[in-house]
């Protein structure tokens, strides 16, 4: 014969088990019905520092496709490099707001600015950068055009800039620009003419 | 007596006969140092003793060249130019996705295919360089380009920014090292700048004379610096927002004629200038 306290315990835990079991069921419905962050939006860079400077940027408009100078205010580093990146950097902010006029990815972001030689300027760029690009001729030509036109006019003595994809060459933009070759600064000035609102 | 008048008659009657046979043989003699062909003779003999006669009076049964009139050659007519159209991208590459249901492939080979007719119109010779929805690398639509040797080479590219028509030419900044007959394969493009610039400048004048919105720019884009003959790159884009106006009939057709027009002006003003 069953003993009564181990038939009471056994009848316990079974119930135990019962209540668990629905228990998780419920928690895995809730958490794939929730909302999943698929991939880390926001910025990964560490925040500018140093004396806030006014300076130009060249930002792109897709819908008339064009690029216009504009001034804004940003902290920049004394150092040559870190001067190049925080350039970038602010520009960035402004093509992954909200109100953007050429919207690219909430990730995108520079990885870094090299100055490899006197007259050279390697950018690095994320992949999200890549991702997020509007593909085509024009589209691609302002995302360049910006980039490099802005270093062009606040680091003096470059002369070619070559564009990387975390780390690595590649070899268009988003399907059409080249990013095999060197982009000169002389030739970037004659677009950027081209691009420039008619009068 | 009778004897002696008989005598003198065989006689006469000989001298006579070998008078008329050496007369006979002299006259043969010289008949065959003038060359006239005999009957009975072999007709290769007489041929090949008189040459110049036969040629001056050919018998008009004979297909003897006539060697007093140089011969006329007839004058080829002057080549049609060639006009080579790519239709950027193609297979599992896509390009850009212009909307959930238009690819830019499927629009550059649409309009590709209106080009080559409103050319074939015009009296010029296009050829697509793909034809099917192909997977092609810009360098083989470069090679395949070269080896054809066109009077213009066109890439046909489409977005969904309204930022106007562009007609793009190479960002070539200088031209890279050369060989002799061997040309930097990156900048081969770079002598044939000013046909490309030429070439931009007429489809850019087309357009705007169709009332459209077309702007003249360079591009780093590829294959256009491998190319070694004039070149340049069309990106159609929308007149407003509505990106389904790329993949309209009447829409390709407009751009079509337009660009037809330029490439038909800047052929003949090469020409002329040849």
């Amino acid at each position: 014969m069953i003993p009564r306290q181990f038939l009471i315990t056994v009848t316990l835990l079974f119930a135990l088990t019962i209540a668990m079991s629905v228990y998780v069921w419920q928690l895995r419905r809730r958490e794939i019905r929730a909302p999943r962050l698929t991939e880390k939006t926001e910025h990964v860079a560490p925040p500018m520092s140093g004396a806030v400077e006014q300076v130009t940027v060249y930002v792109a408009y897709d819908s008339p496709g064009e690029l216009r100078a504009q001034s804004i205010s940003i902290p920049l580093a004394a150092g040559r490099q870190q001067r190049a990146e925080g350039l970038l950097r602010g520009l960035m902010r402004i093509y992954t707001a909200k109100d953007s006029t050429h919207p690219l990815a909430p990730g995108a972001e520079i990885r870094g600015v090299f100055l490899v030689d006197p007259g050279l300027a390697v950018i690095d760029v994320n992949s999200a950068f890549v991702e997020g690009q509007v593909s085509g001729v024009l589209p691609e030509e302002l995302t360049i055009a910006s980039l490099v036109q802005t270093l062009a006019t606040n680091m003096p003595g470059l002369t070619r800039v070559k564009i990387l994809v975390d780390g690595k060459e590649q070899e268009t933009l988003a399907g059409h620009a080249d990013l095999t070759a060197f982009y000169d600064l002389q030739q970037i000035a004659e677009l950027v003419k081209g691009l420039s609102p008619q009068q | 007596m009778l004897w002696n008048s008989a005598s003198r008659r065989v006689k006469v009657s000989l001298y006579q006969g070998a008078a008329s046979a050496g007369a006979l043989l002299f006259a043969l003699a010289v008949i065959a140092a003038q060359g006239v062909p005999l009957s009975g003779a072999p007709q290769g003999q007489a041929q090949s003793a008189t040459p110049t006669l036969q040629s001056s009076q050919p018998s008009p049964n004979q297909a003897v060249p006539d060697q007093t009139l140089p011969p006329v050659q007839p004058v080829p007519a002057p080549p049609k130019p060639l006009v080579m159209i790519d239709p950027a991208h193609g297979g599992s590459e896509s390009g850009a996705v212009l909307n959930p249901t238009i690819l830019e492939k499927d629009v550059t080979l649409a309009l590709a295919r209106r080009l080559r007719i409103d050319l074939g119109a015009r009296g010029f010779v296009a050829e697509l360089v793909r034809d099917s929805d192909v997977n092609l690398s810009t360098d083989d639509r470069a090679a395949k380009t070269n080896a054809a040797h066109p009077a213009l080479y066109v890439c046909l590219h489409a977005t969904s920014e309204s930022g106007g028509i562009g007609i793009y030419t190479p960002m070539l900044a200088e031209s890279g090292e050369t060989s002799g007959p061997f040309v930097d394969w990156n900048t081969a493009q770079f002598s044939f700048l000013p046909a490309s610039r030429a070439a931009q400048q007429e489809i850019a004048g087309a357009m705007q004379k169709s009332g459209m919105l077309a702007r003249s720019l360079t591009a780093a884009l590829r294959p256009l610096g491998n190319v070694t003959n004039a070149a340049v790159a069309v990106e159609l884009a929308p007149t407003k927002a509505d990106v389904s106006q790329l993949s309209a009939a009447d829409f390709q057709q407009n751009i079509s004629a337009a660009l037809a027009n330029g490439i038909a002006q800047f052929l003949s003003t090469s020409r002329a200038l040849r």
